[in-house]
């Protein structure tokens, strides 16, 4: 009998537990937790590194995910920066091995800008995904297909991109 | 037995209470949703209508897929990065702002600023559902009532002072891109803009501490909760110079006030502006790209049967179905264009042309047999058995041995006994010797890579099985020109690539200008010359892709053999803050040409960049010393007007020509190859 007291006290505290955890507690913005995105500085030499907190989601392609977004956005306006065309946004994100598939589509899709730009752009892209664990190189596809450069561009973009390229 | 009686009293409570909780949360999940279309809002000049709406505890949901929900995006210059079946959704905002909501989460965070939402978001069916009037708040729109109607008002929503080296600047931030008209006089010390269509919540009156330029800024909203117009006043002080800064985004404008005699970055405040935000004009697109480079604006009032995939590209390809991806592309198609035996009494050379970059990758059997097989290519000519007339092999077979994805030209041998075998790159292809004598310690397994002609790297294969194969080793090659003579000027861009447009000035014809310029030169110097263009043309042709476009101009200086390859650009960059001369150079071999075009190139006034590896295409894949320059800066105004100039113009080619001859001076063509 006291056996089966301490049963259905302890199921009755589990049930609250879970009650509690799915509809109060979780899911928690863990503010501590951070991810490396990079910039360059409008030299075209220098990458900067500066932290974004992560939302709950850990999985890689989630983050990996969130980390090419935060890099399309780039730094706060006062920054500046070399950045990508207001509007590049990212279409998905596949894992291959330690390889990255970004798949970037809106406006850099009719983006014909200077080779200088283009290459500050993706040496910035290249070092945020590859501080990711387990990600050495970037193969971008622009709506969805591979492309030997940007229209009217100038970096080869048809082989996957390491840091060692840049 | 009391107590004990007590204690059920209590467990039952505490579950009846947990299961009541549990019942009430389940009425609040997706599926419980009621679709609701919105009730219209009135948004900057129409009524702003949700076809994907959802009413989320008397709040707002609208899916990130809804086309009215797209058309607000898109007036405030936002941009939405979704992959589906992921949490995040990241919204970028005009003034480059990162908005992240997490799906299931209330908290969402603006840049590392946090906040919660009423609800989380959600997915129901295909679509993600973000909290509606949270989203807008944070976009710095605030919705206000007006005869019953909810007007969603954009806002100047930050003013920032910037006070440094005696130079005061002042940026106001905006939900959408701002657009103003001055109404004091260009000279006048005190500056009024007013920006129709925008209200604003900040104090009225600033006054600028520390600032010796600017007293004060005083903000005025008029007009009707639709149509506000925010008047700015910057009070500036006697003497002060003033500027309009140049800014990255529309959404921002920058003043810069100065003291007497102190200098000032930027352009006269125009009567109306900002006359020439440098985002749109600096990524105009020809005719042939426009119907891929943006999409078409959404509709105001969208019958969502009539949506286009096109249309939500515009929120950035927010199709929430996992199969929305387009399928990959094919490879550019690599054929084997000829197979070459040549048999001698004991020896047998077979010679194996390709037409553009290929892996290869060759084993040796236990029983004699050895194989190659040329990855990503396909058999253009017949497979074929052969015996040859040799000692070395008894037969050879060709054959295409794996077809797509993984396409495979598979050069099979029966060798008479361990025979030597050696596999050599060579332009255009590679050359497979089987020697006289056996291999006393042959290798069993070996790859490489053949970049359309070039050689770049022979090397065992990593991870063989071959424990007693002698360390691997890269072998660099010599270029060796076939017409050591020879110089490929390539104009970049042309025809229907235009590429850069600022200031009035069309890259491509400046390229062509100097191009032509340097062919003059280089002639009289005694060089035969051959331009991939000497037009205003496309090289391939119109509607080619980049990588035909740009290999077909590789193609003129590899096919020809010549001995360098000079690209002549012109740069842009979004902002007016770039301008000088860089030089790139990609191949190691590339690199004392670079070095010695930028030398001369330092004396032409402009900014010296300095020379910059860069894995450029044209640079990349041609066989011989290459280099991209990029001459000046279209989008900056100083380098804009040096490039107007034909005296700037014949200074470029007179740089590129004595560089040229100071590289050929220094650097004597090789007569003989590697291999």
């Amino acid at each position: 009998m006291k056996a089966l007291r301490v049963v259905v006290i302890l199921a009755a505290f589990v049930v609250a537990a879970l009650v509690v955890y799915r509809y109060v507690l979780q899911p928690r913005f863990q503010a501590a937790d951070t991810i490396t995105v990079y910039y360059s500085e409008i030299d075209g030499a220098t990458l900067v590194p500066w932290k974004v907190s992560l939302g709950p989601d850990r999985s890689r392609k989630s983050v990996a995910a969130y980390a090419l977004a935060q890099v399309l956005v780039g730094p706060p306006s006062q920054v500046e920066a070399i950045r990508f065309p207001a509007g590049t946004v990212t279409r998905g994100v596949t894992l291959d091995g330690s390889t990255l598939v970004a798949d970037l589509g809106g406006t850099i899709a009719g983006s014909v800008g200077g080779s200088f730009a283009e290459a500050g752009e993706f040496k910035a892209l290249v070092w945020t995904m590859t501080a990711l664990p387990d990600i050495k190189a970037v193969q971008i596809e622009i709506d969805g297909r591979k492309v030997a450069t940007l229209p009217g561009g100038h970096l080869e973009l048809d082989q996957p991109l390491a840091r060692s390229n840049f | 037995m009391n107590s004990i009686s007590r204690w059920r009293v209590r467990i039952f409570r505490t579950l009846a209470l947990s299961l009541i909780l549990s019942a009430f949360a389940g009425l609040f999940t997706p599926r419980a949703a009621v679709a609701q279309p919105g009730s219209g809002y009135w948004f900057a000049g129409s009524t702003l209508v949700f076809a994907k709406a959802q009413n989320r505890n008397g709040n707002l949901a609208v899916a990130l897929d809804d086309p009215g929900l797209s058309k607000f995006l898109s007036k405030l210059g936002a941009s939405v990065n979704y992959v589906a079946g992921q949490r995040y959704v990241v919204i970028a905002s005009g003034d480059r702002r990162a908005i992240t909501f997490t799906i299931g989460d209330t908290h969402f965070s603006d840049g590392e600023i946090r906040g919660e939402a009423p609800f989380a978001p959600f997915q129901s069916g295909a679509s993600v559902y973000l909290p509606f009037l949270t989203l807008a708040r944070v976009l710095s729109v605030v919705p206000v009532g007006d005869n019953g109607t909810t007007v969603l008002q954009p806002q100047i929503s930050a003013l920032d002072i910037r006070i440094r080296d005696r130079v005061t600047t002042i940026t106001l931030r905006g939900a959408l891109p701002l657009k103003f008209k001055r109404s004091s006089p260009a000279q006048s010390e005190r500056v009024v803009l007013s920006f129709a269509g925008v209200a604003s919540t900040l104090d009225p009156e600033r006054a600028v501490r520390g600032s010796a330029e600017v007293r004060s800024v005083t903000i005025n909203v008029a007009g009707s909760p639709r149509n506000p117009t925010t008047t700015v006043t910057f009070d500036a002080g006697r003497g002060t110079l003033h500027a309009l800064a140049p800014s990255e985004t529309p959404n921002v404008v920058s003043i810069g006030f100065a003291g007497p005699g102190i200098a000032l970055a930027g352009s006269a405040i125009p009567e109306a502006g900002p006359p020439n935000v440098a985002v749109a004009p600096a990524r105009t697109v020809s005719a042939v790209e426009t119907h891929r480079a943006l999409p078409p604006p959404p509709a105001v009032l969208i019958d969502p049967t009539t949506i286009r995939n096109d249309d939500y590209a515009a929120v950035g390809g927010a199709l929430p179905v996992d199969n929305a991806v387009p399928p990959p592309p094919l490879a550019p198609p690599v054929t084997v264009t000829s197979i070459d035996l040549t048999a001698s009494d004991q020896a047998l050379s077979v010679r194996i042309g390709v037409s553009g970059a290929v892996r290869y990758e060759w084993h040796r059997l236990g029983d004699n047999r050895w194989y190659i097989d040329i990855k990503d290519a396909t058999l253009g000519v017949p497979g074929r058995d052969e015996q040859p007339q040799t000692a070395a092999v008894s037969s050879v077979r060709i054959r295409q041995f794996n077809d797509d994805p993984d396409p495979t030209v598979r050069v099979a041998f029966d060798l008479t006994s361990p025979r030597q075998v050696d596999v050599a790159p060579v332009q255009g292809g590679l050359t497979i010797t089987i020697g006289a004598s056996d291999d006393p310690q042959p290798q069993r397994v070996g790859a490489g890579r053949l970049t359309g002609g070039a050689i770049v790297a022979v090397a065992p294969l990593a991870g063989s099985n071959d424990i007693w194969s002698p360390p691997s080793q890269t072998v660099a090659h010599p270029y060796v020109p076939t017409n050591p003579k020879l110089i490929v000027i390539d104009p970049g861009h042309g025809g229907s690539d235009v590429g850069a447009v600022h200031n009035g000035l069309v890259e491509k014809d400046i390229n062509l200008d100097i191009a032509r310029r340097l062919r003059t030169l280089l002639v009289a110097r005694g060089w035969q010359v051959k331009m991939t263009r000497d037009s205003d043309v496309d090289v391939a042709s119109p509607n080619a892709s980049a990588h035909d476009e740009l290999q077909a101009r590789c193609d003129v200086a590899n096919d020809a053999g010549a001995r360098l390859f000079v690209s002549v650009h012109v740069n842009s960059f979004p902002t007016t803050a770039q301008n000088g001369t860089t030089t790139y150079y990609y191949k190691d071999s590339d690199r004392p040409l670079a070095d010695a075009v930028r030398t001369r190139l330092e004396t032409i006034g402009t900014a010296d960049k300095g020379v910059r590896k860069e894995e450029f295409y044209v640079i990349h894949h041609t066989t011989m010393p290459a280099t991209l320059i990029e001459t000046a800066f279209l989008s900056n105004s100083s380098d804009a007007a040096l490039l107007r100039s034909p005296d700037f113009l014949r200074k470029v080619a007179v740089a590129i020509a004595d560089g040229i001859g100071d590289y050929a001076a220094n650097n004597p063509v090789n007569t003989s190859g590697g291999s």
